[in-house]
């Protein structure tokens, strides 16, 4: 229970500091943004819908986290860090040709991981784990 | 690897939920062993077949040996 809540505050934060950096007018609206911002909803999206899971889970009388739910985070997290480690190679690769400033590269880096990892769990959850 | 989880717990009336409670699991994970998506521990396994009151390879089956084997 307490990873739950745990789960639904980072996923609060992460949507009031993205908020405040808006309304702040930090945020141009240029398409770059605009992808980013996608992505951050996308992340807090999967956090949030894991989060109710777990909360139907408990309220259904269901433990929260059985070996199916950790061996498919398990599963999800080696693929993507498999796939990211290619993934950083092609951003190094991008980097020499582009004139995007290197912060910039690395968010997208960072952004790309985390969806690769939503894709990667999705992947495994839909297709199973029958070679394991 | 098949398994007969489906057609013991249609025997004994018992829902997904209700077998998921009793071997401590998320009724997600006997939807996923009935569909023969997600091959169980060796835990899970014998958990499930000490409610079945069954060894575990007569209700775990291997492609090779899809007939049930008699007792232990």
């Amino acid at each position: 229970m307490k990873r739950t809540v745990l789960m639904f505050v980072i996923s609060a934060l992460v949507l009031v500091s993205l908020a405040l950096w808006a309304l702040k007018g930090h945020i141009a609206g240029n398409a770059q943004e605009m992808i980013m911002g996608a992505i951050v909803l996308l992340v807090v999206g999967f956090a949030v819908y894991l989060g109710i899971s777990r909360l139907r889970s408990h309220r259904g009388g269901e433990t929260a986290e059985d070996e199916l739910s950790k061996t498919v985070m398990r599963r999800a997290s080696s693929l993507a860090y498999y796939i990211s480690i290619y993934l950083w190679l092609f951003v190094m690769y991008v980097s020499d040709k582009t004139t995007l400033e290197a912060h910039s590269l690395v968010g997208a880096g960072i952004a790309a991981m985390a969806v690769v990892f939503v894709l990667c769990w999705l992947g495994v959850k839909l297709f199973g784990m029958k070679s394991e | 690897m098949n398994n007969r989880i489906k057609e013991l717990r249609a025997k004994e009336d018992l829902s997904q939920l209700g077998l998921a409670q009793l071997v401590g699991v998320r009724r997600e994970t006997i939807v996923f062993l009935e569909k023969g998506r997600y091959n169980p521990s060796l835990r899970l396994a014998h958990d499930i077949a000490r409610h079945f009151r069954l060894p575990i390879e007569q209700v775990f089956l291997f492609e090779d040996d899809a007939v049930p084997t008699q007792g232990m």
